[in-house]
């Protein structure tokens, strides 16, 4: 598959600091690529700089082939941005700004028409079309900055964290939408800090912390590289820690803890972990309410590869 | 929807403070004009002047002091120099005519004598002036031709006396002028407030960060976007002063008919892109909608009051208009209150005129460039 972006060594410093450090990835044609990272790990950096808003000290940045100028004009028509801001006209309605935004690249009306209705439904805004911004609630105008961005069709899409305190409502309304832009066949780069989203919605996965890379893969990959393969909880009101012991040397088992009242039991690989558990706590005698298994989240996988929690 | 068609929407946001700012005008201008009939009365007022004649009252010089006995009042005061420095402080002269020992024989030999004055520096003083100019020189114009002083001063006498009557029926026109020149003044603050605020508010509205960083990324070619802006700006400043025109031939109806009106026109059209350039500086540093109201009022009504927009300028304290002078609504004014006592358009009397739009225009260059300095920094410090 072809490389919509390509980014090698971007290195973009603000004086001492260091927001992107020796970055290198690529964005290939159709997938949807997941920037995680906690707040100032610099995915807004990032994409400033393949956008060209930032110049940055190192590296160089390929979107189709071709590099990002200011005046690459037919490369920029392919491309469409919501950034993390919203930014609208408080002067224009929900139609007028969708309208004024696509306007910036097509110039048939017709077409245009078009296009602004399809961005309309895509974020589900049919109701809202002749309201003005500031009579929009929080999620409602996320939705509105979306398909300002978005409306002229692009091939590739770049969001910046576009679901940042939104209700939940809207929330799936806009990852629905951005699911049905990939069915259409768009590339599009996500930036969040919510791993939930990202399990849902990309395809491959880049973890960046204090601007550089840690991790990089599909899902499935990054919780291999984690070396975590399933999570164990149990509800047990009381436990001896003769048994916690115990527990922790059974094959595979790579942590234990206990507590509150949860046990908590995580291991690397291996079949029939959970079988074998719940034999061990049956002939212990062992009384417990609860008994599930999970596979590990993007949160336990930051966990081991930083020390640190990915949400503050 | 293109650029211009949603600029017309930023303006629609605006148009309740737009019409504030007509509406004083207009409010202003009709109070002027209907008032105005037992202002001023210029036959009525006559400077005060103290001479000083220091040779023989004889010949020339004595018909020099018996035309300004006529149509001056003379002041006497003791000649000494604290005295006179009093008088005119309290304005209690307007003017004062140094006559030099040997001003008539030198007149007679072609010398050109000097004739020093002191002045106040307000409308009786330029009166006063204008009246020891018009002598001297139709002096020097009869010289030429006439070679005997009686004949000399007999011509002068004629020719004076029926200029002061042509200056008798021209009195209405005066009055006139004062109230045209007094709207122009005035338009000096709805120009400027209205320039500023709606173009703050326009480049509030499309220069907030965000949406720039949109047109940025756009498609669209950045450059056309941007003379795209820019002209839609400055058909609105060019649309508010031909409003105001417009306004000033309503009121004034056919006094208007005259070549001083071409000369306010062209005056407020150079300071309508003035205002226009000072609006775009201002909106270039202001990136906040609340406090864009507060500066057009400082800077608006701030040098309105400073450069005598809504007091005559001979009103104001000496040290005010020398502050005055560091802004362009100065230079405007001063063009409007020479215009209103102008009565023949010849290139001498023009050419302070002229000099004063000079001023105007490269105030906007500087403004110009203060703002290419601005924005050219604030894109570094961006990246
Ligand atoms: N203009 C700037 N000047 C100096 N430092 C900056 C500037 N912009 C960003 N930074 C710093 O660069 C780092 C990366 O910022 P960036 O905005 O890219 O983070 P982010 O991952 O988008 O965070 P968030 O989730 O909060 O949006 C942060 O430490 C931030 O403080
Ligand atoms: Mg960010």
């Amino acid at each position: 598959m072809k490389n919509v972006v390509e980014v090698k060594k971007l290195t973009k410093e603000y004086k001492e600091l260091k927001a992107v450090n020796d970055l290198s990835f690529e964005v290939k044609e159709g997938e949807i690529l997941g920037l995680l990272g906690p707040n100032g790990s610099g995915k807004s950096t990032t994409i400033n700089c393949i956008l060209s808003l930032l110049n940055f000290s190192e590296g160089s940045i390929k979107i189709f082939g071709q590099e990002m100028e200011p005046d690459a004009y037919k490369l920029k028509e392919k491309i469409g941005v919501v950034f993390q801001d919203v930014a609208v006209f408080e002067e224009l309605t929900v139609i007028e700004n969708i309208d004024y935004f696509c306007g910036l690249y097509i110039q048939d009306k017709g077409l245009r028409k078009r296009y602004v209705e399809d961005a309309i439904q895509l974020v589900g805004l049919e109701e809202f079309k002749k309201f003005y911004p500031k009579q929009l609630s929080g999620g409602l105008l996320r939705r509105l900055n979306i398909a300002c961005g978005v409306a002229h069709k692009p091939k590739l899409i770049i969001l910046d964290e576009p679901t940042v305190a939104v209700d939940p409502q809207s929330r799936n309304n806009i990852l629905d939408g951005i699911k049905t832009l990939r069915d259409q066949g768009t590339t599009i780069i996500y930036t969040t800090h919510y791993m939930e989203e990202v399990e849902i919605l990309c395809d491959r996965v880049i973890i960046l912390d204090r601007g550089q890379i840690i991790a990089s893969g599909t899902i499935d990959e990054l919780k291999k590289l984690a070396k975590l393969e399933e999570k164990v909880t149990v509800e047990v009101m009381e436990l001896d820690s003769k048994y916690i012991k115990e527990i922790g040397e059974f094959k595979n088992v790579e942590d234990v803890t206990y507590h509150e009242g949860i046990l908590l039991i995580t291991y690397k690989k291996g079949k029939n972990n959970l079988v074998e558990l719940m034999d061990y706590l049956k002939n212990a005698k062992i009384q417990y309410n609860k008994i599930f298994s999970e596979r590990p989240t993007l949160n336990d996988v930051f966990l081991e590869l930083t020390g640190k929690e990915l949400r503050d | 929807m293109t650029v211009f068609k949603t600029f017309l929407k930023v303006l629609k946001s605006c148009k309740g403070t737009i019409i504030l700012y007509s509406a004083i005008l207009i409010f202003f201008a009709v109070f002027n004009t209907t008032s105005g009939d037992n202002t001023t009365n210029f036959v009525a007022e006559k400077p005060d002047v103290f001479i000083i004649n220091q040779g023989e009252r004889e010949g020339i010089t004595k018909n020099l002091i018996q035309y300004f006995e006529e149509n001056a009042n003379i002041i006497d005061i003791k000649n000494e120099e604290n005295a006179i420095r009093d008088a005119l402080f309290y304005r209690d002269i307007n003017y004062i005519i140094y006559i030099p020992e040997n001003f008539r024989e030198d007149f007679l030999d072609h010398k050109n004598p000097t004739i020093e004055v002191k002045s106040t520096g307000d409308y009786m003083a330029s009166l006063a002036d204008m009246m020891l100019e018009r002598y001297l020189k139709l002096a020097n114009i009869y010289h030429e031709t006439f070679a005997s002083e009686e004949e000399i001063i007999e011509n002068l006498n004629k020719t004076l006396s029926e200029k002061l009557e042509v200056e008798v029926t021209s009195k209405l026109d005066t009055d006139h002028l004062t109230q045209i020149a007094n709207y122009y003044n005035f338009a000096n603050y709805s120009l400027l407030a209205g320039c500023v605020f709606v173009i703050c508010m326009v480049l509030f509205s499309f220069g907030r960060d965000v949406v720039r960083k949109r047109t940025i990324i756009s498609s669209m070619n950045y450059k056309k976007y941007n003379r795209k802006l820019l002209l839609s700006n400055g058909l609105f400043a060019v649309s508010l002063w031909a409003f105001y025109v417009l306004v000033s031939f309503f009121l004034f109806g056919s006094s208007l008919f005259t070549i001083h009106t071409i000369f306010y026109l062209i005056n407020s059209l150079i300071f309508t892109f003035c205002a226009l350039s000072i609006a775009f500086l201002i909106g270039n540093l202001v990136h906040n909608r609340e406090a864009i109201n507060g500066i057009v009022n400082v800077v608006a009504l701030g040098s309105s009051f400073l450069c005598g927009a809504f007091v005559p300028t001979e009103y104001l304290p000496d040290f005010v208009l020398k502050i005055a002078h560091v802004l362009p609504s100065y230079w405007y004014i001063n063009t409007n209150e020479r215009l209103k006592t102008m009565e023949v358009f010849n290139f001498e009397n023009l050419k302070p005129i002229f000099l004063n739009m000079g001023v105007v225009i490269l105030f906007i260059l500087l403004f110009v460039v203060m703002m290419n300095f601005i924005s050219g920094k604030m894109r570094k410090t961006n990246s």
